[in-house]
This record gives C-alpha cells, sequence and structure tokens, in this order.
C-alpha cells in the first residue's frame, strides 16, 4: 500500500484523527485488527444474516428459502417465522445474561462488603443506599449502614431468583407503563427465569408461535433493564458513589509517553476501582519511577472506562474499535480486561509489541494472556500485583515503536439521573417547562457500540449532531458516549453547535447538549430518567416525546437494550439490520404491530440524516398527542 | 447442453456451494474426514462479494471453443464430448498459467491435489463434478445451493425460464395477474439497508 493507500483506508474506517493515526500505523507495520478481519470474512452468509438458519439441535442445521423456494420449513417443521423469532430471542437472551450477571457480581460484592469480607469496598453513597433500601421497604432510620446495606443486597439477589414473582426495580415505572406491560403480558418476573424460560421456548417443540416468542423477548429485556441493569448501576453507585459532572480526556492522546501506562478495558467498575484507589500509592509510584518512568497512567477503554471516567475522571481512550489501536501505539504496558466485548484475538496483537494482557474473571479467559484470579477478597492486593507487572513491564517498551497522537479531546461527564435532577434544582419541571415551551424538542438516547460495517463514530457523531441542531437533548451511554466524546461535543461549548432554544438551556446550565451518562448497564439510568418524568406529567413513558437509537449496535446486549427501550415505549430507530429480514411477520411486528401495545416501535435506518428525520418525526407525533 | 446457471439475485452469501465443492474434490468426500486430509482439498468455486450484499457465485462456464483449451501448451486441458465438461490432465499440467491468463472468467486456481499428492500445484479447475455426472447426479455446488442461485440443466430451458420471468412482470404491470417468482418485499428491504450501509462516508 501506499502511504496515500494507507491515508485514505485510515479515513475510510474511522472518524477520529486520532484513530486514524494509528490506524494508519498497524497498515504501515502490518498489524491485523477487526477491519482487516472483516474484510476476510466477506461475503458473509445471507441466511445468518436474514436469521433464517437454525443451529438449535441435531437434525440440523436447517435454513430456509428466503426466496420463497422448496426448502421452506426446517427439519422439525418450524417455518421462517418461528426460527426467526426465536434466534432473536435467543441472541437478546445472551445480551440480558451479560448485563445482568455483571449486575449479580456487583451485588455479591455489595454483599460482602457489608459483611466485611470484601477488601478495599465501602459504602461510599449513603444517602442512596437508603434511598434503594426504602424502595424494598427495608427500615433505614437508626440501623448502621452496613446492616442496610445487607439486607438490600440480599434483597436485590432475590430479584434474580423465582421467589417473588416480581421485580421490585420495576415498580420505579409510571403506572400507566406498568398497565401496559400487565396487560401484555410482560410484567417482568425475575432476572434469572426469564432468561432460562427463553431458553426453553428456544428448544425444539416448545414455542412455535412467533408473537409469543417476541412477547417474551420483551419481558425478558425488561427484566434486564429494569432488573440486572438497573441493580448494576445502583449498587456501583451505592459502592463508588453515584457519578457527579466531573471533567476529563479523551481519545488515543490519553496515553503517556514517559509514564507506565494501563488500558483498563472491559464493563464492570469492580477490580478497576480499586486500581484506580490503590494506583495512588506511594511505594507504587516509588516503583514506576525506578523502572524510569515519570509515574502511572491510568486510562479507561469501553465501559469499564465509561465508569471509572464518570466516578473518577479516569481519563477515556476508546470505545469498542479503539482496543487494538491502544495497543499499536506501542506505548502500553498492561491491557486489564474483565469481561464482554475483549477481542478473543488482544493476546495476538499484544504479542506485536510489549504489552501484557492480563485476564482478571473466571468467566473470560485469553489464552495467551496473562490471568490473575480478581476476588473481592483481596481486591487491593490483587490490584497491586497487577500494577507491579505493569511498571516492571515499562523498560520493555521499545521507543522507537512508539507513536501517541497528541491533543487529547476534553470532555464532561458524570450526568447520573441524580445529577440531571440537581442540576435543574431537584425537581424536572425546568425540564418539562422547556419542552411544553418548545426551546427542547424532546429528548434521545443514542447507545450502543462500534461495528466495522460502519466508519467508526460516523453515526454516533452525525445522528448526535443533527439532533442537537434540532433542539432534541441527547443523552448517551457506552461508545456512543465515548464516540461523541472524541468529536468535542461533550463539552459545554458545544451548545454553540446546538439549535437556539436547546443552546439557551444548556448554556444557563452549563451542561453540554449531549449528556453522558455511563456505561451500557447505565441504559437503565436513562429509563429511570424518563420513568420520573412521565410521573412528574402523570403519563406512561411511551406518551413522552422521546427517541431512542443505536447507528453502530455489533453486540447481543444492544438488541436486548433496544427491546427494553420499545417495550418501555420508547421508539428505537437501530442503524445496523438486526438478524430479522428473513420474516416478514417479526419485520412487521416489530416495525408496525408492537406499537399497539408499547405505542413505540423499531425502525431500521442506516443513514444517520435520516435517522434524525424518523426521530424527530416520532418526538412531533408524541407531543402532538401531548397538546404541546 | 447442459449448463450450471447462476441467478446472481438469488445468491446469499453462504458459500455452502465452496464447502460442497471442496468436499466433492477431496479424497474422502466426507465433510469431517476431508478437513483432517494431509492436502486439504481446495473449492472450485469462488463467491465473489461487493459491500457484502452483492455476491457472485463464481464458476468454470465450460466454453466451447474454450480460450484455456486453445492455449494450453501441453494439452493437458481437453473436452468431455459426453458432458462438453472442460477437464484436465492433472499428470500433463506444467503450471505455466497460461490457461489462466485466457481465461474470460478469472477462475483458474492452482493447487495440489489431495489424491494425487503430485507435491506440486496444478490447475485445479471445475470438472462440472463429471464423475457425479455419470452417476445421473447433479454438480455438487447444485444440490448445495439452497436458493436456487445455482442451477443446472439445458440451457435454453433455464434461459427460457429467466425470459418468461421478464417477460411475465412486463405484462403484469399491464394488467396480467401471473404471478413469478420475484425478490419478496422483505429481502428487498433488507438489499435496500445493507446498500445503504456501504454507500454511508
Amino acid at each position: 500500500m501506499t502511504n496515500q493507500d494507507i491515508r485514505a483506508e485510515a479515513e475510510t474506517r474511522a472518524s477520529d484523527r486520532t484513530d486514524q493515526e494509528i490506524i494508519r500505523k498497524t497498515l504501515e507495520e502490518g498489524v491485523e485488527t477487526v477491519w482487516d478481519r472483516f474484510a476476510l470474512q466477506q461475503p458473509q452468509c445471507g441466511f445468518g444474516q436474514l436469521g433464517v438458519c437454525c443451529n438449535n439441535c441435531a437434525m440440523g442445521p436447517c435454513r430456509i428459502d428466503p426466496f420463497g423456494g422448496k426448502t421452506s420449513l426446517g427439519v422439525c417443521g418450524a417455518d421462517v417465522d418461528t426460527i426467526v423469532a426465536r434466534n432473536l430471542l435467543d441472541d437478546l437472551c445472551v445480551g440480558a445474561a451479560a448485563h445482568s450477571d455483571h449486575g449479580r457480581e456487583v451485588v455479591e460484592v455489595l454483599l460482602e462488603t457489608a459483611e466485611g469480607n470484601a477488601q478495599g469496598y465501602q459504602i461510599t453513597d449513603v444517602e442512596k443506599l437508603k434511598h434503594v433500601a426504602a424502595e424494598y421497604g427495608i427500615l433505614t432510620d437508626g440501623r448502621e449502614t452496613h446492616d442496610i446495606a445487607k439486607d438490600l443486597a440480599i434483597w436485590i439477589l432475590e430479584e434474580f431468583g423465582t421467589i417473588k414473582n416480581r421485580i421490585m426495580l420495576s415498580e420505579r415505572a409510571p403506572a400507566p407503563t406498568k398497565e401496559t406491560w400487565k396487560k401484555a403480558g410482560i410484567m417482568p418476573r425475575s432476572i434469572d427465569r426469564e432468561i432460562v424460560e427463553a431458553m426453553h421456548r428456544i428448544h425444539m417443540g416448545v414455542d412455535a408461535d412467533y408473537v409469543n416468542l417476541l412477547l417474551h423477548a420483551m419481558r425478558t429485556s425488561l427484566s434486564d433493564g429494569w432488573g440486572g441493569s438497573m441493580a448494576a448501576t445502583e449498587c456501583s453507585d451505592i459502592l463508588f458513589g453515584t457519578p457527579e459532572p466531573i471533567t476529563s480526556v479523551t481519545n488515543l492522546a490519553t496515553l503517556s509517553h514517559d509514564k507506565v501506562n494501563i488500558v483498563l478495558h472491559g464493563h464492570n467498575p469492580l477490580l478497576s476501582q480499586i486500581i484506580v484507589n490503590t494506583a495512588e500509592e506511594p511505594e507504587l509510584k516509588k516503583m514506576a519511577e525506578d523502572k524510569g518512568a515519570k509515574g502511572i497512567n491510568l486510562v479507561g477503554m469501553c465501559c469499564t472506562g465509561n465508569e471509572l471516567l464518570m466516578r473518577s475522571g479516569i481519563p477515556i481512550a476508546g470505545s469498542f474499535l479503539d482496543q487494538e489501536l491502544a495497543i499499536a501505539t506501542g506505548a502500553v504496558e498492561a491491557m486489564i480486561v474483565d469481561y464482554q466485548c475483549i477481542f478473543p484475538s488482544v493476546p495476538a496483537t499484544a504479542s506485536c509489541y510489549h504489552t501484557k494482557v492480563i485476564t482478571t474473571s473466571t468467566k473470560a479467559k485469553i489464552i495467551g494472556s496473562i490471568y490473575m484470579e480478581f476476588n473481592p477478597e483481596n481486591a487491593i492486593d490483587t490490584a497491586k500485583e497487577i500494577i507491579k507487572l505493569a511498571i516492571e513491564n515499562y523498560p520493555n517498551r521499545n521507543m522507537d515503536r512508539v507513536r501517541i497522537p497528541a491533543r487529547p479531546m476534553k470532555i464532561m461527564a458524570g450526568f447520573s439521573e441524580e445529577t440531571i435532577k440537581k442540576a435543574l434544582g431537584g425537581t424536572y419541571k425546568p425540564l418539562i417547562d422547556a419542552i411544553v415551551a418548545g426551546k427542547i424538542m424532546g429528548c434521545v438516547g443514542i447507545v450502543g457500540c462500534n461495528n466495522p460495517r460502519i466508519k467508526q463514530d460516523y453515526g454516533h457523531i452525525t445522528l448526535a449532531k443533527e439532533l442537537i441542531k434540532r433542539n432534541i437533548l441527547v443523552v448517551e451511554t457506552g461508545c456512543s458516549a465515548i464516540a461523541c466524546g472524541k468529536a468535542g461535543l461533550l463539552v459545554p461549548e458545544a451548545a454553540d453547535l446546538a439549535g437556539e432554544g436547546l443552546a439557551s438551556v444548556c448554556k444557563l446550565l452549563g451542561i453540554p447538549p449531549v449528556l453522558h451518562m455511563g456505561s451500557c448497564v447505565d441504559c437503565s439510568r436513562i429509563l429511570v430518567l424518563a420513568a420520573n418524568i412521565a410521573k412528574e406529567l402523570g403519563v406512561g413513558i411511551g406518551d413522552l416525546p422521546i427517541g431512542g437509537a443505536a447507528p453502530e449496535w455489533y453486540s447481543q446486549k444492544a438488541i436486548s437494550i433496544g427491546t427494553y427501550f420499545v417495550a418501555s415505549g420508547v421508539y428505537t430507530v437501530l442503524g445496523i439490520p438486526p438478524k430479522i429480514f428473513g420474516s416478514s411477520n417479526v419485520l412487521n411486528l416489530l416495525a408496525d404491530g408492537v406499537k399497539e401495545i408499547t405505542n413505540s416501535t423499531f425502525a431500521v435506518e442506516p443513514d444517520p440524516l435520516k435517522t434524525a428525520d424518523l426521530l424527530e418525526a416520532e418526538i412531533n407525533r408524541k407531543r402532538k398527542a401531548l397538546n404541546i | 447442453m447442459k449448463t450450471v446457471f447462476v441467478r446472481q439475485e438469488r445468491c446469499v452469501g453462504c458459500r455452502h456451494c465452496e464447502v460442497a465443492c471442496a468436499i466433492e474434490h477431496s479424497e474422502s468426500k466426507d465433510l469431517l474426514s476431508s478437513i483432517q486430509e494431509k492436502t486439504r482439498s481446495k473449492p472450485r468455486i469462488f463467491v465473489e462479494v461487493i459491500d457484502n450484499y452483492l455476491k457472485f457465485p463464481n464458476r468454470c462456464r465450460h466454453c466451447d471453443p474454450a480460450p484455456c483449451i486453445q492455449v494450453c501448451p501441453t494439452g493437458s486441458l481437453y473436452r468431455d464430448e459426453n458432458t462438453g465438461s472442460v477437464l484436465i490432465d492433472y499428470l500433463k499440467c506444467i503450471g505455466c498459467s497460461v490457461c489462466a491468463m485466457a481465461c474470460p472468467f478469472g477462475i483458474i486456481q492452482f493447487q495440489d491435489i489431495p489424491i494425487l499428492n503430485l507435491n506440486r500445484e496444478v490447475n485445479a479447475k471445475c470438472d462440472n463434478c463429471i464423475v457425479r455426472l455419470g452417476e445421473g447426479r447433479i454438480p455438487a455446488c447444485v444440490q448445495a445451493c439452497k436458493t436456487s442461485a445455482l442451477q443446472f440443466g439445458e440451457v435454453n430451458d433455464l434461459i427460457r425460464v429467466a425470459r418468461t420471468d421478464f417477460t411475465i412482470r412486463m405484462i403484469t404491470s399491464r394488467g396480467a395477474d401471473t404471478e413469478v417468482p420475484v425478490i419478496p418485499k422483505n429481502i428487498q428491504a433488507f438489499q435496500a439497508v445493507m446498500e445503504k450501509l456501504a454507500s454511508l462516508s
């Protein structure tokens, strides 16, 4: 490839200047990345893309001819609607399980902390603990914090079981929304139960009615959004503090030339937050200096990065498609991963440089990495050991192969639901007034991942810019928030890019027009925000002038998020087609029929400008229904 | 003249034809055993792609006259008179690749042939599944194709179907009520989404 070709290729792959710089480096050095593997996978199987391939049982694999030929039934007799709906439910379950199992670990650590068995953890947000405990009917007056925390942790752990037959956190939804769920028979009963039942229904010879399958998919997603994910958010806040506005920096320029670079990658804050707290210790700083470094530079990546950014202002190097690029700077001593969205090939990428990849969860081991098991009982000890390993590796950095882009981008994060409410003066009335007055037309949650099918961050940035221009407030989580952060949209000055009405509100409050609400489990914060606004108005979430979008999603977790958005009443536009186009019935139900149940639907639209049109039209439809 | 006719619009890019072809030309002719063989059989049909939604299963057309036969300096390429297939005598092939230069479709590939253990790469072009044809069976790629993107039969019959399809579609637009196989709406919608995705800046 000529230099010109390399430059052009990097520009097709990513939007961000620092990403492009390191993509060029990978192309120059011949380091394989996700984009190369994506190209090698072409063409991708159309049966799979359409969702018409069933590989569930040993009579198969079967596939349905999407053109209506003779192969219209699987060996078992399942038709295309059954197969597509079963596959979708299967994918959704994986996503819900990932969020919820992450949540379970946080609740377990809350319990261990309350029992005094967790090293380095404490109840940081006592006010939130009491608030959530009260929702569970746990007495808080005059009781020791640890006793309350223990009761709460046990209560939340029971949300995963099957005894209660209801999820307490879902009671937070406004009454009309809950009524919708009851009427449709999709009120979630427990976090684990819905997932297990889904697996049962997917088995051959159980659920063959695509409508029934999709209704259960909605119930399963609700058990994630209003259950597992929400438990993760609430208990993380109790343990590490509820986020408040905080400024930091982002992009690959956050890596340091002269400090030990440690990338914290994955999704769960349990270990990484302890690493953040431990890295301050003088003993470790001295050790780094002894090795010739000027200190320790911690940077986040993906949602672990978001958790640390939100609470501690730790710089965030990038999102999902940046994991290989961070390593390819040649400046990373250690990449510490917990789980979810870690490329299995990361150790192979790391082997091109001196970087050590450290896996820490018994659930997520990768051959070629160093496994250092993390347990809450000895969290600090493990954290120290991991940091030491990174420091020891500093002298191995080959300065001739290091390239770190210049100029990190400033960002503001930390917009938890509580913080937004506080910024508004303790009530949503000012926001509601601004919406009624038309200064702000509505609100859209942009969430989800990166996907090599689309130029990295292009969908997120273009959509966010277009929405704020139209006076639509944007809230974000996950990779979407990182994308807009890199593009300079998460700063108060970005209000200049917004329409007049939204800009005036942002300037008054000193907030960005795009609010970073956290990691992907923190999409539950968006639900609580919507619920609280709806309650103040006395309507359901489905009546609010709001929408959702996942312009660059790739993960099954995004399917669960999108579905609990729609099931909660939030119209949601997907930029990447889900694997359902093989069935017209499934397609029609999700893009149209579901409206009768939740007053919201899915749409598929890759073009972010057209996505903005769709969202604006939906917001106007709901404004009209509310007579505003 | 019998041929494998390609209906490109029906190809979903599953590459099942490639797998079936490789198995057919392996030593064992069995999926699980063939992937263990010392010399791994490779496909002789190629599903080419543009932007992950436009696909074309490219395969030897068994031309007559065949440019590859005409230019082969060792006479290793020849025609099977019964089936019209262009075949190769692997032992005579010197791997000069002149046949590949002459091929209008670019489908000639060189590989070590599993059964022969020649320890050199020779022209391993599509043999039209000549053994299967002899047994009254259709080519492996055609049998593997579940969307009828690959069809085997008398060339004029297959062309006639395509012609009738088109003609009836034209007449339908003028009021006739005959139904012919067209691309279903949901698949058209999917292709439109993929096209849009591919054309984003």
